[in-house]
């Protein structure tokens, strides 16, 4: 019974290819928490000055591109297995879907880390330009310099992903 | 181009000519005059000559511009002008200005009209807000009908008097009225705070009642500046508070009428700027009993404007070249299309006035960057078109004009990207004919779908960024030859470029047999040479330490790895928005969500995605790209001008 369960369910191919869908999503973990972290210091920026709303907005969307980049390699991976068309999805083996599962772990584990440090940076970059508003550019070069291994992550995820025939 | 070269001018002149002559310079705007404090420190200059400061001028002319500002900000507040998108100043002639202020004491006298009514406006509001703070406080008293200067007869005494919302009420009256018999308490009203109460007591028992106030945390309260009932009070209230309303529109009615002159008053606040700026400049001055001096800069290219001008006026001047190695201001000078750039390069910082400015350099790639990392067609094309009427209708300047032009550029390179790798809002044409005609059409990529070959794209990002980089050490190598010093452009920019390209050659096995001697030329060369300036055994970890920084140059280069990365994240973004908006069918309900799908999925998708081309655009250049040969550090050139904020004073050229 519990060979059955497993055999059919947990070591089911399209299953580990949904759990890397949502390995990959869980990036948004990262985000969630960065622009929360962002926003806070965003806030007490603008109780001293309201007019620094869109500079700030800006700082504080910085560290929300993780999510995005989750949510590109699950719909890549759920396009992959054709779960979104009416048809079902297609039949893959074990290995197929470990392999799939495999590719979604480099953007979703580095999503979370990279997006709550981020928006730590962001933050600071927030009170950087309570101060120097004209200094946005710079303020917005930080916060990118961490973003580059969300990017890298997202890159290794993609070519894993391009890499599994189906 | 880049940076423009200074000269450096000192000028003796009568004081008699002073105010003609500053005059004219500010009209020209092409001269810095710097400050003077450096002469005045030293003894010799000191004994001859003192600061020519008015300090009181400017700070007269400081008060009346905040006089007009305020008023000017009043009119913003109550008028029902529309503001317009983007502030421009509107271009008008020398005698137009002249002309339009020549009832100044009338402008002057409308700017303290509009101040008081401001001012009045503010008491109105006050004392409606204490209106109505009252009216507040009476409401819950409503039916009580005893006129409130009652205090109570010869022998009793008559209380107002209020309970926490919390305390038993009928316990406390009953309790009251066993306690102290000759006693009369009724309830008013009550409300979600407090309760509210009359007493009416015989004087004898007013210890008594005090006691038990204190005990139940009961207050009395008092309305002593009031007479006559509370409902009479109550409407006398909404009368004055109408009233003051009133008033008060009738004052935003005025201001708004006062509107229309607006126009006059933007043009006496720049008239006071300018001779708030006039005065200011004379700090910068030195004078003697009848002769002035002032020292400043000025780009050469100006030199026969600022001569003539200079003889014109009658005075002594001498116009030389900076010394070598000394720093002047920067003032960048670039074509019509790198003026764009120069945003970037300001959002940075300026560059040391003996290095060179990187805006050309880096303009193209810029805008490459850019389109690869949007790269979807109809982005682009909504891009530029938006920014192309923008420059069309407004006068912009400045910063302003720059981004704008920036954005216009790569909006036309992310069109252009967005054609060959064919994204046109993602694949919505695709979509769109299957969904709604069951049809199968896909716009053909002009180049190569990068979602089919990524890894094409990829060394496609690398060759690009490995030029970049090249072009980065070529620019620091030409810096030091230009500096004098071309073994150091040999050792530290050639031999590195031997070393990469053998071993990129390698990699790829091509030549490999005059790769792996260049390769290993310019390894051993760099060994050999980068620990040159440092002394004993530093030379040799030097060129150790040196040669480890290939690392340096492999990240910096798949660096540009996230051309691909973030181009893909927006053409893949832009399939899921229309991916989304599909799933509704093809009916009247399908169309609906795939409008709304398409509006704000690309609305969110270009927002996120463009500020993201942006900010790594500016990254790859200001960290791969600048931190190979960029000095920043230059003081911006602040010319002694006409910086007015409403109206650009034309002038016949003569």
């Amino acid at each position: 019974m519990n060979y059955l369960l497993f055999e059919n369910v947990l070591f089911n191919g399209i299953f580990l290819a949904m759990a890397g869908a949502a390995m990959a999503a869980l990036a948004g973990i990262g985000s969630a928490i960065g622009i929360g972290i962002a926003g806070q210091a965003a806030a007490g920026v603008i109780s001293e000055d309201p007019k620094k709303f869109g500079q700030t907005l800006i700082l504080q969307a910085l560290p929300g591109t993780q999510g995005i980049y989750g949510l590109l390699i699950a719909f890549l991976i759920m396009t992959k297995i054709s779960l979104l068309g009416g048809d079902g999805p297609l039949e893959i083996s074990m290995a197929q879907g470990a392999y799939i599962f495999a590719s979604a772990v480099p953007v979703g584990l580095v999503g979370i880390f990279s997006g709550i440090a981020q928006g730590k940076s962001s933050a600071a970059s927030i009170m950087l330009i309570s101060k120097r508003p004209e200094e946005l550019a710079k303020g917005m070069v930080y916060p990118a310099m961490v973003e580059t291994y969300a990017v890298l992550a997202l890159l290794i995820s993609f070519l894993m992903l391009n890499g599994v025939q189906v | 181009m880049s940076i423009a070269r200074m000269k450096k001018l000192s000028v003796i002149g009568l004081v008699s000519h002073r105010e003609a002559l500053m005059e004219k310079l500010m009209a020209l705007g092409a001269v810095e005059i710097t400050d003077q404090e450096e002469k005045l420190g030293d003894d010799r200059w000191k004994q001859m000559v003192k600061r020519d400061a008015d300090e009181r001028t400017v700070s007269e002319y400081e008060g009346r511009i905040a006089k007009v500002s305020q008023a000017l900000d009043v009119i913003d507040k109550y008028g029902t002008q529309k503001k317009p998108l983007l502030h421009t100043r509107k271009p008008i002639t020398f005698p137009d200005f002249k002309k339009a202020l020549e009832d100044e004491r009338s402008i002057e006298e409308k700017v303290g009209l509009i101040n008081s009514l401001s001012a009045r406006l503010a008491e109105l509001s006050g004392a409606i807000n204490k209106t109505e703070t009252l009216k507040m406080s009476l409401e819950p008293w409503r039916e009580y009908d005893i006129p409130l200067e009652e205090q109570g007869t010869k022998t009793t005494d008559l209380f107002l008097c209020v309970a926490p919302a919390s305390a038993d009420v009928n316990l406390f009256m009953k309790g009251l009225e066993d306690k102290v018999p000759a006693s009369l308490i009724r309830l008013v009203a009550s409300d979600a705070e407090q309760h509210y109460f009359y007493i009416l007591s015989a004087k004898t028992e007013r210890s008594f009642i005090d006691e038990i106030f204190r005990e139940c945390g009961f207050s009395k309260i008092q309305f002593s500046d009031l007479s006559g009932t509370v409902k009479e009070n109550i409407e006398a209230l909404e009368k004055k508070s109408d009233e003051l309303a009133e008033e008060k529109l009738g004052i935003e009615d005025t201001i708004r009428s006062h509107e229309v002159d607006k126009q006059s008053l933007e043009l006496f606040y720049d008239k006071l700027i300018i001779h708030r700026d006039r005065a200011d400049i004379r700090q910068n001055l030195l004078v003697t009993e009848s002769a002035f001096s002032f020292d400043g800069w000025f780009p050469a290219r100006a030199e026969s404007r600022v001569s003539s001008l200079l003889s014109e006026m009658g005075c002594y001047f001498e116009i030389e070249d900076p010394a070598k190695g000394e720093d002047t201001p920067v003032l960048l000078l670039n074509g019509s299309f790198s003026t764009a750039f120069e945003a970037i390069t300001r959002l940075y910082a300026l560059p040391d006035s003996r290095a060179i400015d990187a805006t050309p350099y880096f303009s193209l790639s810029y805008a490459v960057f850019f389109g690869m990392m949007l790269g979807d067609g109809a982005y682009g094309i909504i891009m530029a078109v938006i920014t192309g009427l923008i420059l069309k209708k407004y006068k912009l300047e400045g910063m302003k004009y720059r981004m704008v032009k920036l954005f216009f550029y790569c909006g036309i390179s992310t069109a252009f990207f967005g054609a060959l790798f064919g994204g046109w809002f993602g694949d919505i044409v695709t979509v769109a004919g299957k969904t709604f005609f069951n049809v199968d059409i896909t716009v053909p990529p002009i180049w190569f779908n990068p979602l089919d070959d990524p890894m094409k794209l990829l060394i496609f990002c690398f060759i690009i960024g490995g030029i970049h980089i090249f072009i980065g050490m070529g620019l620091s190598a030409w810096l030091s030859i230009k500096d004098g010093r071309p073994l150091d452009a040999v050792f530290d920019v050639g031999l590195w470029y031997l070393l990469l390209i053998g071993a990129t050659l390698l990699l790829i096995g091509v030549i490999p047999d005059v790769a792996k001697w260049m390769a290993i030329i310019g390894a051993v060369g760099i060994l050999l040479t980068a620990g040159r300036n440092k002394k004993g055994i530093g030379k040799i970890i030097g060129g150790l330490g040196s040669l480890y920084g290939i690392t340096g140059y492999l990240s910096d280069v798949l660096s540009y790895s996230r051309l691909l990365a973030l181009g893909l994240a927006s053409s893949v973004i832009a399939s899921v928005v229309n991916t989304m908006g599909s799933f509704g069918g093809s009916g009247i309900k399908g169309v609906v969500l795939m409008t709304f799908a398409f509006v704000v999925g690309h609305t969110y998708n270009f927002a996120i995605n463009g500020l993201g081309s942006f900010v790594h655009s500016c990254r790859l250049q200001y960290v791969e790209f600048f931190g190979k040969f960029y000095e920043s550090g230059g003081e911006a050139f602040q010319p002694f001008g006409e910086n007015t904020k409403y109206v650009d004073i034309l002038r016949e050229e003569n």
